[in-house]
């Protein structure tokens, strides 16, 4: 989606990018998965699905080409809308400075700062897509800006707070990305940077802007969450705040179903804050697992948390819930009535839910403005927020509709709808108390009605175990925020209400046991196998991202890690704990790693979305044993991460994909990339200048581009260079320049080295060709060898290539052995097409002088030989060919062959002799009476003995000991046996002993 | 062009819309339809392009009138189609008449009625006719000629909109004849198939109950097309059945159609009358069937070789190429004539050489193995029944009918 987001910003062009947009999004995918995986490993499942489900759909909506997709589809589109960044860029804007201010106010200044960064961060690059919305935020960013930023930070606070969250934290990203001014902050935050960096890549595809905005806007809501909590409960607070914050997360992330699906008509706000309403909840999420971890040392706050972040997985649930109900939602069109329709199956989730939870925030949804120490923010968000809540429901029902196929889709969507209550008694002491103590806690403050507080009871009395009640309380939670932002909290009859059907407690259970077990035990380095776990796939990415495939991809990552390498040495010197930082650094990069490798997936993000899944939900045997795995490797990343080798390794890698760009690594450039990173998805269609637009800061509508100043000038002195498919723009610094090609033409035609090597270099030499857009002599003389190549190995698919390319060569006037390759052209269709039109065609194509041409005549003459059926003649042909009509013809010589002998046994009586046939279908040279042509007929005689028992025919001997076919026994057998060399694949060229034989380059 | 005066043009103009507004309210079709032929060079169009190159400002006369509001769309674009006409810009003719079609369909579809369903056959056929003449502009401007392409798929256009049901659907098969010519034309022919689909498997019309020249034309270009995939009783029915609702008079159609129609009779063992061929002026055939009289197979490559430019045109080549082994069928059998003439004994047994012998007096140099080839060929294909005996390189007939006439039936492949 980051392409998207550079879409947005140029605003027209999203079409242009079919591809780019898969791209983008399998690359959003995988990060969002990442995300997850730093905080908790749930989180990473639910981004997925969401990034996944968002990504999937709004790629085939852009298109319009390609499968109408849902609601997903429709939603990314609103994403798109560039009004819908605009909005997004001054909600974020707006929100921004409030946040600052409540941070301020709040004791950990320092870490909300850091929070800015981060959130900042991860603007930017999505952004950098969008530009529009981008160029606003970054500047903001680096303070203010955070305002969604601060969202993230205002988890971080929460785990910062606990001192070893923070080195869990984005640390590198944040730092590198935007802000280098805060060198600390960044260092501590990087991570998180990191962090929402991959969530937002998701989203960008989606909306980048609107993403943000949402981001943004659940911020702000956490801050003014926070403030309420910590007014009334230091300690409960941070939970409660969490749990808000996650909420609001949701609603956020509903907002984004909306935006696409009301695109321009819902507020600017609420389209903004749709679009990002997945990926905070990721964050929210994650920032709740970290807080868990955090607090458990703390005892009663930790089990808050827990809660808290139950009761967001509980949510998450829910919504999924919802979102089978609300089909209607997803068309686009009705963007109101879905609206009304989302805040109606909010208000009854809310209903439904348990309001547990939500006690420390102020209760009423307009409150929590209210509560903020900045009086200004209030209104806006107040919008947002009810938005967001309206939306939210739409976030799930895309899920779900999107993503139907999806193993995890399916996963939640079940386990919401069964209240069927899997008690899976996972002992976790800590856990069971902190979520007592929780819905107690929250329930305490009196801010909700009685009639309330005894229904969330009623439900939690259902409860058996903790599991349980975290799942409970998490839909409470989340249908009191759905009421509170209704305003029906105080309102509404709670003890009319039914009961919510219980949640399934596995989601839930497993996302706690993740996160509360090691987080009991070992705050910090439990929670980093965590992460290992969410990251596990990109886990073997420890070896450098050899795929050359994924490059442009991971490039784009790569450029914004950069930086938070830069940022995270600043941190380090800087910064007093140092070991947050390594922890960080660690963390960042195993984070890294993961988007990396993602690009490479991206074909595969259901599966893994799934693995992701089914590694964080803890899908059963698969996770343990990954777990396991990962928990095996962790200590070798931590060792890994700060060792200066490591780093080296990291920053050369780095380095590599900029230098591939051409781009600087100074950090004033960081941003520019970072704002392109989005844009380097594009690249396949408009790579060249958009990276140049990068460093301009100027961003082209796609259909701007002149195309001319796109080609290529290859630099490349490699006289030898394997094909390789392309999938993105080509990097000048691999392509050849004509001379050189010029000489690798030259060597290949006279290399000894066997037909797949050369294949392979001429077809690399075709695409440098191509690349630049050379089409000359050199051009025809490349098809041509290669044409002629793949006639003496057979292989008319690649042929057929050269032979059309070649047509058009030879159409344009480029000089070239046209009389050769008409002869080609004749007898391909000829004895491959048997297309009567086109034979007729393409011989009243043919000049009086290509008719006098010997080779054009001979094949003119197999043509005659062949429509009459004249095998005879056909083979006298086939011995006397020219050139490598030879070749063309051997491909049918079997069936010519096959259909003579049938016409013989057909006519003759009582009998062939063996050696008319072998010399009659070309088996054997003409007989001829001197010696050593004898010899030569006796091996033709062989053959051909061989071919027709091969073939069914009766053989008898005679008195003087010859061969006959006995045509009338033989009328009746003949058939056409299996050929010998068959390969699965059709081509026995392309035989497996080949492929091992391949030369390595 | 005779000297015309201000007034005189402002005259011919307005006479023009007024025309055209008229018969658009009393739905005249006939008279609709004369006002969009432009490249029939009518006198009274050709005077009225005169009249509007020396009145530019013609655009004004169409908005003053709330008559013309609505036909702003269809005349504004075909006067500058007529202008350009006029003035051999022909590929710019061809956009402002495109526009002019566009704008034409748009109201078409308005009208409930077929009552302008003659207008748009002029409209459809002028469409063809100038998008070919744009591409003989711009061929010979050195440029790619892609508006008959163009056409292709704006007549596409049209015939969605004629192809519900009611009655503007009798009108389909016109456009689809137009559309076949395009295909023809550009050697798009695999473009017809889906055309084809929806004129055949939509069963609400009855084919019966298009016009007849439609249908001639429908059944001819879709006769030709059997004669491609070498369908010879399919190509024989359509053809057959064109030839015999064609209109007698128009001897050029008939022509065209007995140039396919020929060849697949030929091939199925049906030989045309000389006179036949002497009438349409398709001499081009005389030497064939003579050849397949006589066993002449000299004179079938001879036949094949002078015209061969005009029957790959016509992709009868192929076809006309097969009818070898029905000529060397009657060489054969005229061989076993004589042969029983002098010794009804052994007539069913034909030498080999006496074959070799019969095509080296035909000139034609081929040597015993090829010529027993074509035997076997002859044999297998049951165009001789017998067997051939290698060893005595003698081929055996049977007594008992050895050369089978077709009798309607194409030669076993």
């Amino acid at each position: 989606m980051a392409n998207d987001g550079s879409n947005t910003g140029t605003l027209a062009p999203a079409e242009s990018n079919l591809f780019e947009h898969r791209h983008l999004d399998t690359s959003h995918y995988q990060p969002s998965a990442y995300a997850p995986a730093t905080t908790g490993s749930e989180a990473v499942s639910w981004t997925i699905h969401n990034s996944t489900a968002n990504g999937i759909y709004s790629n085939p909506t852009y298109q319009h080409d390609q499968h109408p997709q849902p609601p997903g589809g429709s939603i990314q589109d609103g994403q798109n809308v560039t009004p819908v960044t605009g909005n997004t860029s001054n909600l974020g804007t707006a929100n921004v400075p409030h946040d600052y201010s409540a941070y301020t106010s709040h004791p950990s200044s320092g870490y909300y700062t850091s929070y800015q960064q981060q959130p900042s961060h991860t603007y930017s690059q999505p952004v950098g897509a969008y530009q529009n919305t981008g160029a606003p935020y970054q500047p903001i960013s680096s303070f203010q800006n955070t305002g969604s930023y601060a969202s993230s930070a205002s988890y971080s606070s929460t785990y910062y707070n606990p001192g070893d969250y923070q080195t869990t934290g984005g640390y590198q990203n944040s730092g590198g990305y935007e802000n280098q001014a805060t060198t600390w902050n960044n260092g501590t935050y990087s991570s998180y940077s990191s962090q929402p960096y991959t969530n937002y890549a998701p989203d960008s595809s989606g909306s980048h802007s609107s993403g943000v905005a949402a981001t943004s806007v659940q911020y702000q809501q956490h801050y003014k969450q926070w403030e309420g909590y910590y007014n009334q409960t230091e300690v409960s607070c941070a939970p409660g705040t969490e749990n808000l914050s996650v909420t609001s997360s949701y609603t956020s992330g509903c907002p984004i179903p909306s935006a696409t699906s009301g695109y321009a008509t819902p507020v600017a706000t609420s389209g903004y804050a749709t679009p990002k309403s997945q990926p905070p909840q990721y964050w929210r999420q994650e920032s709740s697992s970290s807080i868990m971890p955090s607090f458990q040392p703390a005892a009663g706050n930790s089990g808050g948390d827990h809660d808290g972040y139950w009761k967001q997985w509980a949510q998450t649930s829910q919504i999924h819930q919802t979102n089978p109900i609300q089909p209607t939602y997803q068309s686009p069109l009705d963007l109101k009535s879905s609206y009304d329709k989302f805040q109606d199956q909010q208000k009854t989730t809310s209903s439904e839910g348990t309001g547990l939870h939500y006690l420390p925030p102020p209760p009423p949804l307009p409150t929590p403005q209210q509560v903020n120490p900045a009086p200004l923010q209030s209104a806006p968000y107040l919008d947002t927020r009810q938005v967001q809540i309206q939306t939210n429901p739409r976030i799930a029902s895309n899920l779900a509709y999107g993503q139907p196929k999806t193993e995890k889709d399916s996963s939640t969507t079940s386990v919401a709808q069964k209240p069927a209550y899997i008690a899976v008694s996972l002992p976790k002491p800590t856990e069971k108390v902190s979520s007592g103590g929780d819905a107690n806690s929250i329930l305490k403050p009196g801010m909700f009605p009685k009639s309330l507080r005894g229904y969330v009871e009623r439900a939690l009395a259902r409860c058996k175990d903790d599991k349980q009640m975290a799942a409970c309380q998490a839909v409470m939670k989340e249908m009191i925020t759905k009421a509170t932002a209704d305003g029906t909290l105080s309102t509404q009859n709670w003890d009319m209400e039914p009961l919510f059907p219980m949640p399934d407690a596995n989601v839930v259970n497993k996302d706690s046991s993740l996160s509360s077990t090691p987080d009991s035990l070992l705050p910090k380095y439990k929670r980093s196998p965590r992460r290992s776990k969410s990251r596990w796939e990109p886990l073997p990415e420890e070896k450098p991202v050899d795929n050359p495939a994924s490059i442009s991809n991971d490039s784009v990552k790569y450029s914004g890690w950069v930086p938070s390498e830069n940022d995270r040495k600043v941190v380090m010197e800087n910064k007093g704990s140092k070991e947050d930082v390594f922890r960080n650094s660690k963390f960042s990069l195993s984070i890294q790693r993961t988007p990396s490798k993602a690009p490479q997936r991206a074909f595969k993000k259901q599966r893994l979305a799934d693995a992701s899944f089914a590694s964080e939900n803890g899908d059963a045997s698969s996770d343990s044993d990954k777990e396991q795995s990962l928990t095996a490797y962790y200590p070798a990343i931590m060792a890994f991460s700060d060792t200066p080798e490591e780093r080296k390794r990291r920053e050369y890698r780095s380095k590599r994909f900029e230098l591939g760009q051409g781009h600087r690594s100074e950090n004033n450039h960081f941003r520019k990339k970072n704002a392109g990173a989005g844009n380097v998805y594009n690249r396949r269609a408009s790579a060249l200048v958009l990276s140049k637009s990068f460093e301009d800061g100027v961003s082209e509508a796609v259909e701007d581009i002149n195309w001319d100043a796109l080609t290529v000038k290859g630099t490349c002195q490699e006289i030898e260079k394997r094909y390789l498919r392309l999938t993105s723009a080509p990097d000048p610094a691999t392509v050849r320049p004509e001379e050189i090609l010029e000489k690798a033409l030259l060597m290949v035609q006279s290399s000894q080295k066997n037909y797949l090597y050369k294949c392979d270099q001429l077809k690399s030499i075709r695409q440098d060709l191509t690349v630049q857009r050379i089409r000359n002599q050199l051009t025809v003389k490349v098809y041509e060898t290669h044409a002629r190549l793949t006639l003496e190995f057979g292989d008319l698919p690649e042929f057929n290539q050269c032979q059309s390319q070649l047509k058009t060569l030879y159409a344009e006037g480029i000089k070239g052995s046209y009389m050769e390759f008409a002869a080609y052209n004749l007898l391909c269709v000829i004895l491959h097409s048997n297309n009567n039109r086109d034979l007729v065609s393409s011989m009243s194509r043919l000049s009086g002088e290509a008719k006098k041409n010997e080779a054009v005549k001979h094949a003119l003459a197999v043509r005659a030989a062949v429509t009459s059926g004249n095998y005879v003649r056909f083979f006298r042909l086939y011995k006397a060919a020219p050139n490598l009509n030879t070749c063309l013809m051997e491909l049918s010589v079997e069936k010519m062959r096959y259909k003579a002998v049938s016409c013989m046994c057909r006519s003759y009586r009582p009998s062939v002799p063996v050696s008319y046939v072998s010399q009659v279908l070309g088996f054997s040279t003409i007989v001829l009476t001197n010696g050593v042509s004898e010899e030569k007929d006796t091996d033709g005689l062989e053959e051909c003995l061989e071919w027709l028992k091969a073939h069914g025919a009766s053989i008898i001997t005679d008195n003087n000991g010859d061969m006959l076919l006995d045509t009338k026994a033989s009328s009746s057998t003949l058939f056409v046996p299996e050929p010998e060399d068959a390969v699965a694949h059709g081509d026995a060229n392309l035989a497996v002993n080949d492929f091992f034989a391949k030369p390595t380059l | 062009m005779a000297y015309m005066s201000m007034g005189e043009a402002h005259r011919k103009i307005t006479e023009y819309l007024n025309r055209f507004s008229n018969a658009v309210s009393s739905q005249d079709g006939t008279s609709f339809k004369s006002l969009f032929t432009i490249s029939s060079n009518s006198h009274y169009l050709l005077s009225l392009a005169d009249a509007l190159n020396l009145f530019q400002d013609y655009n004004r006369l169409i908005k003053q009138s709330n008559n013309y509001s609505q036909i702003v769309d269809i005349v504004t674009p075909l006067f500058r189609s007529l202008q350009n006409y006029r003035q051999g810009n022909l590929v710019e003719t061809y956009h402002a008449f495109e526009k002019t079609a566009n704008a034409f369909i748009q109201e078409f579809r308005n009208w409930e009625s077929a009552w302008a369903l003659e207008a748009l056959y002029v409209i459809v056929y002028e469409i063809r006719v100038l998008a070919e003449k744009a591409d003989k502009e711009l061929a010979s401007n050195g440029k790619s000629p892609e508006k008959l392409k163009g056409a292709g798929s704006l007549l596409m256009k049209v015939f969605g909109s004629l192809a519900g049901k009611g009655s503007k659907r009798v009108g389909a098969l016109y456009v689809t004849c137009q559309l076949f010519k395009i295909y023809f034309k550009l050697g798009t022919v695999h473009l017809c198939r889906s055309v084809i689909r929806s004129i055949e498997t939509a069963r609400i019309f009855d084919f019966e109950e298009f016009p007849k020249r439609d249908k001639v034309t429908y059944m001819y270009y879709t006769g030709r097309l059997e004669v491609f995939n070498e369908n010879f009783p399919a190509a024989d029915h359509k053809l057959s059945y064109a030839l015999k609702h064609c209109n007698p008079q128009s001897e050029a159609n008939i022509r065209l159609i007995l140039k396919h129609l020929i060849p697949v009779k030929l091939s199925i063992g049906i030989l045309p009358k000389d006179r036949l061929l002497e009438r349409y002026n398709l001499l081009e055939y005389s030497n064939i069937v003579q050849a397949l009289r006589r066993g002449d197979l000299r004179l079938l490559r001879c036949a094949l070789q002078d015209h061969e430019d005009r029957f790959l045109r016509s992709g009868v080549y192929l076809v006309l190429e097969k009818l070898e082994l029905q000529v060397y069928q009657r060489l054969v059998k005229k061989i076993h004539i004589i042969q029983k003439q002098r010794d009804p004994s052994r007539a069913h047994q034909v030498k080999l050489e006496v074959i070799v012998k019969a095509l080296k007096w035909l000139e034609i140099d081929m040597d015993v193995d090829e010529v027993e080839c074509i035997m076997a060929i002859l044999i297998y294909k049951n165009l001789v029944k017998g067997y051939f005996a290698h060893k005595s390189k003698v081929v055996v007939l049977s007594k008992q009918d050895p050369f089978p006439k077709l009798n309607g039936k194409p030669v076993n492949s």
